[in-house]
């Protein structure tokens, strides 16, 4: 049984050359064309037919470089983006842990975006509040529960996002650079935790640039470039591979 | 179209799109009383006393009217922003983006009902009868509530790739404040004109409210019939056009 199944997979960004966001400007812009000049746009192809399978209980990794796709497509995969071709199944609760926060409005107190999370995630109000105080703990900030999101620090916000997270049961997470913004001391909790995960056989995606995480942690890694696949196998080989095609193009 | 694993967190959406109308003023609920209440004062001064119209009891006629109309102008205004207000959440974790539109819409429900109540005591000082007929008023509100929400889901959709829709609805609304009988009687509009001005569903909901609360007599069954099936026609249109812009909010917000 497969957790993620990810097949040929394309999703396409427009690039309009000015970018019209009012009706005015639309109105503004048809008169144009009927001048002759076009309304043109680039296409961007973000991901140009990925494949990639997940097992239940794997720790997978996505390396690559900046802009070659990889939080679109743990996008495409939690749902939030839809592919242009091709398609992403996905078999169970999904919690992307996205850069900078998992879905929390920042005009909402930490308490109450607590609550709605995990209503978004499926979990009751009062199965929430029996959580609360671990994932308060876990985040460290047990003082902060009746301040709006808005007035925590980004590391702060992504602690909290991580906590919570982790605490609604998914059944595959999927990280991206998560670790980035957090303190030291936090980094070491949060791996800790993703040993955890290792024994307890969740299912992992995790997109980092921290190679030396990737490797202890992942037994598959896939490496995309612009949008394709370089290679998708096991770690070792994958970042050498990536370590190779850096050197190669510097 | 409604599944039951989402009841909790059309609850807590609710409760946050609620906290969020009223919190960041210091009278809150308050606020939303006053401008009314300044409304029917200051229109009361320049119709009855000025302008003698010679409706009899004009704060009342005017002010059931009016809690009818914001209803509707402050649903469908702050829906409107629902999707590109809650862009922290729509890019960050999937959830029927839909759900947003309803919470808003459902916060206002509540606000507007309670509007109604807090003004009854006012009303009943200014000479309004209290009628067994009142038990309409909720099913109105609810036939209200779904035309809303039709209206509500197109706006919402349309405003993630056109930011400038909330200028045209404002101005729109302030059209749409004339075009209703809510400073006026229906009685005001020329013969040739009738049919077509009574087919406007919001005509009708301000009609039927005033019947109640105003006139103690029953909403015609043409206002049912009128309000109920615009209501279908604009959630069934709605539906389709957030069906269809829907997939590319992520992007777009």
């Amino acid at each position: 049984m497969q957790a993620i199944q990810v097949e040929d997979l394309w999703k396409k960004f427009r690039i309009p050359h000015e970018r019209r966001t009012t009706i005015l400007e639309n109105i503004a812009g048809a008169l144009q064309i009927l001048e002759g000049k076009r309304f043109t746009y680039e296409e961007f192809w973000a991901l140009k037919g990925i494949n990639f399978n997940v097992n239940h209980g794997e720790f997978i990794g996505i390396i690559g470089e900046n802009g070659s796709g990889k939080s679109t497509l743990l996008k495409v995969i939690a749902n939030i983006l839809r592919p242009d071709k091709g398609r992403v199944k996905a078999s169970g609760k999904i919690a992307p842990i996205l850069e900078l926060g998992v879905g929390f409005h920042p005009d909402l107190t930490v308490k109450e975006n607590v609550l709605v999370y995990g209503s978004i995630m499926g979990l009751k109000n009062s199965e929430v509040k029996k959580r609360v105080s671990s994932m308060l703990e876990f985040s460290g900030l047990e003082r902060f529960k009746d301040a709006k999101l808005k007035n925590l620090s980004s590391g702060m916000q992504m602690r909290l996002g991580f906590s919570v997270a982790i605490e609604t049961n998914p059944d595959i997470f999927l990280i991206d650079e998560a670790l980035a913004v957090g303190d030291m001391e936090f980094q070491q909790k949060c791996i800790s935790k993703f040993k955890e995960f290792k024994t307890e056989k969740r299912t992992i995606v995790f997109v980092s640039h921290a190679l030396n995480l990737v490797k202890e942690f992942c037994e598959k890694t896939l490496f995309i470039s612009r949008g394709e696949t370089v290679a998708f196998g096991n770690t070792e080989d994958t970042v050498s591979q990536y370590l190779r095609h850096i050197r190669g193009s510097t | 179209m409604f599944q039951f694993q989402y009841s909790e967190l059309v609850r807590n959406l609710t409760i946050k799109e609620f906290k969020l109308r009223y919190r960041n003023s210091i009278l809150g609920f308050i606020w939303s009383l006053l401008n009314p209440l300044a409304m029917m004062i200051i229109l009361t001064l320049v119709f009855s006393t000025l302008l003698r119209s010679g409706i009899e009891n004009f704060p009342v006629f005017l002010l059931t009217a009016l809690l009818a109309w914001r209803f509707f102008s402050i649903s469908t205004s702050m829906s409107l922003s629902s999707i590109i207000g809650n862009a922290p959440l729509v890019t960050k974790i999937y959830f029927p983006r839909w759900l947003l539109v309803l919470s808003s819409n459902l916060a206002n429900l509540i606000g507007s009902s309670l509007e109604f109540a807090a003004f009854l005591p006012l009303l009943v000082f200014l000479g309004m009868k209290i009628t067994p007929l009142a038990l309409f008023l909720p099913v109105i509100l609810i036939l209200e509530f779904i035309l809303i929400t039709g209206v509500s889901l197109i706006l919402a959709a349309l405003n993630v790739y056109y930011r400038d829709f909330n200028q045209i609805w404002e101005i729109t609304l302030q059209i749409g404040f004339f075009l209703c009988p809510i400073i006026y009687r229906i009685t005001l509009i020329p013969e040739r004109y009738i049919v077509a001005y009574s087919l406007n569903p919001m005509t009708r909901v301000i009609e039927s409210i005033r019947r109640i609360l105003y006139y103690s007599t029953l909403p015609t069954l043409a206002d049912f019939i009128i309000i109920l099936v615009s209501g279908l026609v604009l959630l069934l249109l709605g539906y389709l056009v957030f069906r269809r812009l829907e997939p590319r909010f992520a992007e777009e917000i």
